[in-house]
């Protein structure tokens, strides 16, 4: 069984074509279609705004690929020809490595992104609720989570705003803790502002007070926010004197804010700091303003730089993202190795256990004459017996190095006990692969491998 | 004896040197562990010394200097247990390590002369050694305090943007330990007063206590420290003083504490020599 992935990204396709093949909407119906083709065992499909991948499990990944293009047209209604062009594949190793460096954040368009880690998840979600994916697409993605963990924590690949709004709140947090208590003093009405202190919201401010020259402007903003609270244009010294972040988007042409006022508000009374976020063009506040002793005065300009350093800092994370992602990738070939030494494995225990039954069926006639704890103890050691000579082929055979040398021996071995089982290693395809009761016996087999000793490990 | 707890201590500085350059959770759990070892060893030290003569190790530079040690180890651990920062590690350990390794290279002993049995002597020194420790927290949170304002204020977020908590957190743990430092300092002093005036009575001879007073460089010292704390106390009720300056004078008194407790201790005074 191979892993198979196809898709398409932001890097290969344009957001006209994206469009055309976005599976978000017709999730379920997509993975149930999946599941019904005989190409694919398993299925699990990713499906953001910036990606449609769809990953397999299958016997013939030739077949398979043409099978997923076919299915990706035919449920979208997007000609094969079109669509071609835009698609890539991926084959085990290859699938497992590119499926680990998007469940980093390594193949985003803003490296280190958060949310991509939760798409992965859900996408999963849903193909397990649907039933549709199987024991090796559990383990993939599985250890995708863990991979896409590790790196969040062990490298600074999802560290430090990215966004202008985000290091405004980052800032906020840095210099007054835990918001909750704080206020937010917003001038001007446009949408810069609203949003501004929208997110600040989201953030457990409570209180907003809003004031704009045009009365009007202001309390339609008020309205928009639950919760905000407006004052007069007036008010704007009393309101500054209270306020501990500011943020100042108005049209003016001319700063609104002075030092003098500023300075004024910081007065002998005030302990706290003062967080200016001036996200106007033309700047609303007097820059010299910065320089006062406990003000610290953010213009658009700054915000931007911090997320210009916190893109290029994220990017020399990227070596030791990349080296966690080749690590976990190793990681999961070994386990694929190791589980497809098993069915050679099962055969071999199966043939000794049978030997030793038969053996002990045969000298029946001499056992009969000792006592039950004997007769146990027999059995017990022809048990032990076999379990020792088995264990040491078992895990040489596991630890085998790479899937050639593994399909070597296993057919080896095969061949030695003349054991008769399905696919041990080769990967030629079965003839009646659409035969259901071939998938069916195709799917309980690789489930039944759990329960076999020394087959899982972690 | 006092270099188990000063090697464990070492390591642990660099775990948490480690810890903060590199973002591993895992050498900051080996920090942690290490300092808590050490911090076991050394108690362990200190209450063999305590059960063999009767009372706290303080009799003299070099026990005190350990037992101060001790307990800015304990304080360290417990803020660190209680809020969750590991950060301040990086910055409090060298001191420990630097400390501790005054009584360990230089073991010096105790002092058994009479007058130092009292027990309002134990008191007065543990006292002002717990003081002590309460203030060389404070320095250190004053000191990460203005590298993370200078960060934010330059605009130029760097490493200590990332690691420290905020300016909030920071200027309310300076406060709290400036002000648990100021209790026990001035409990220390009226401890240390009442107890000169009794050593008077017990031993008039003893040149250490006739050298009591206000000329002596020791109390001196410890008198100008009281006087740059209170202050600091009494600023921080009082509005317009910012963090940032606040910030400062812990640095200042601790700076203070810190030539009372080892150039002064060792060489200048005469009435607190043992």
């Amino acid at each position: 069984m191979q892993i198979l992935l196809v898709g398409v990204s932001y890097r290969t396709a344009p957001i006209e074509m994206r469009e055309r093949i976005d599976f978000s909407t017709r999730l379920k119906p997509a993975l149930q279609a999946l599941a019904a083709r005989p190409a694919s065992r398993e299925a699990v499909v990713l499906s953001t705004c910036n990606r449609a991948e769809l990953y397999v499990a299958c016997e013939s990944p030739e077949r398979a690929k043409a099978d997923l293009v076919a299915f990706m047209s035919a449920f979208h209604g997007v000609p094969a020809a079109e669509l071609s062009p835009h698609l890539y594949d991926q084959l085990d190793a290859d699938a497992v490595r590119h499926l680990f460096r998007v469940a980093s954040g390594l193949d985003s368009l803003v490296v280190g992104e958060p949310q991509i880690l939760g798409q992965v998840k859900e996408a999963f979600a849903t193909a397990a609720e649907e039933q549709v994916a199987g024991p090796l697409l559990t383990r993939l993605f599985h250890s995708s989570f863990a991979v896409g963990k590790r790196v969040r924590s062990e490298t600074g690949l999802a560290e430090g705003a990215v966004s202008v709004s985000y290091a405004a709140v980052s800032l906020a947090r840095k210099i007054f803790g835990d918001l909750k208590g704080r206020r937010v003093l917003v001038i001007g009405a446009g949408e810069m502002g609203k949003l501004t202190a929208l997110h600040l919201k989201s953030q457990g401010i409570r209180e907003i007070v809003i004031t704009s020259r045009t009365a009007a402007h202001a309390s339609a903003l008020v309205d928009q926010i639950d919760g905000a609270v407006g004052v007069p244009w007036e008010a704007l010294p009393a309101a500054l004197t209270e306020a501990d972040i500011v943020v100042t988007a108005t049209g003016s042409a001319t700063p609104i804010l002075d030092r003098a006022q500023v300075a004024g508000a910081m007065g002998p009374h005030r302990n706290r700091p003062l967080f200016i976020i001036d996200i106007a063009l033309p700047r609303d506040v007097d820059p010299t303003t910065g320089s006062l002793e406990q003000v610290f005065l953010y213009n658009i300009d700054d915000l931007q730089a911090i997320v210009q350093e916190n893109l290029s800092r994220r990017s020399g994370e990227v070596t030791s993202a990349e080296t966690i992602v080749d690590e976990e990738v190793g990681r999961f070939a070994a386990w694929l190795r190791a589980r497809s030494a098993v069915p050679t494995v099962v055969a071999l225990r199966q043939r000794f256990e049978a030997i030793r039954r038969s053996e002990l069926q045969r000298l029946e006639p001499k056992l009969a004459g000792l006592p039950p704890d004997a007769r146990a103890r027999v059995d017990e050691i022809t048990r032990l017996l076999v379990e020792k000579l088995l264990i040491g082929p078992t895990e040489q055979l596991k630890a085998l190095p790479d899937s050639e040398t593994m399909t070597l021996y296993a057919d080896a071995v095969s061949h030695l006990f003349d054991l008769d089982h399905d696919g041990a290693g080769a990967a030629t395809p079965p003839d009646e692969a659409g035969d259901p009761a071939d998938r069916h016996r195709a799917r309980r087999y690789p489930g039944r491998s759990r329960a076999f000793p020394g087959a899982d490990d972690e | 004896m006092n270099v188990v707890p000063l090697m464990l201590y070492a390591a642990a500085a660099l775990a948490y040197g480690r810890h903060f350059a590199r973002r591993s959770a895992g050498a900051g759990r080996a920090a942690t562990m290490l300092l808590m070892a050490g911090a076991l060893a050394h108690t362990f030290i200190i209450g063999m010394q305590t059960v063999t003569s009767g009372h706290i190790p303080v009799a003299g530079a070099s026990p005190a200097v350990s037992t101060f040690v001790w307990l800015l180890a304990l304080a360290y651990l417990y803020t660190e247990v209680t809020t969750g920062e590991r950060a301040m590690g990086v910055f409090i350990l060298p001191l420990i390590v630097v400390m501790q390794a005054i009584p360990a290279l230089h073991p010096g002993h105790e002092d058994q002369a009479a007058v130092l049995h009292s027990p309002w002597f134990g008191v007065h020194v543990s006292s002002l050694l717990f003081a002590y420790a309460s203030f060389a927290l404070a320095c250190v949170i004053g000191v990460t305090y203005m590298l993370l304002f200078k960060e934010i204020k330059a605009k130029h977020l760097g490493v200590f943007y990332e690691r420290l908590p905020s300016l909030q957190v920071l200027d309310v743990m300076n406060r709290r330990a400036v002000v648990v430092g100021w209790i026990f300092l001035t409990v220390g002093i009226i401890v240390g007063t009442i107890w000169a005036a009794q050593a008077r009575i017990i031993d008039p001879t003893d040149p250490r206590v006739q050298a009591m007073s206000l000329g002596d460089p020791k109390i001196f010292a410890a008198l100008v420290c009281w006087a740059v704390y209170s202050f600091e106390v009494v600023a921080l009720h009082m509005s317009g003083w910012s963090g940032r300056r606040t910030a400062w004078l812990s640095i200042i008194g601790f700076v203070i504490v810190l030539v009372n407790l080892v150039p002064i201790s060792y060489f200048l005074t005469t009435s607190h020599t043992f």
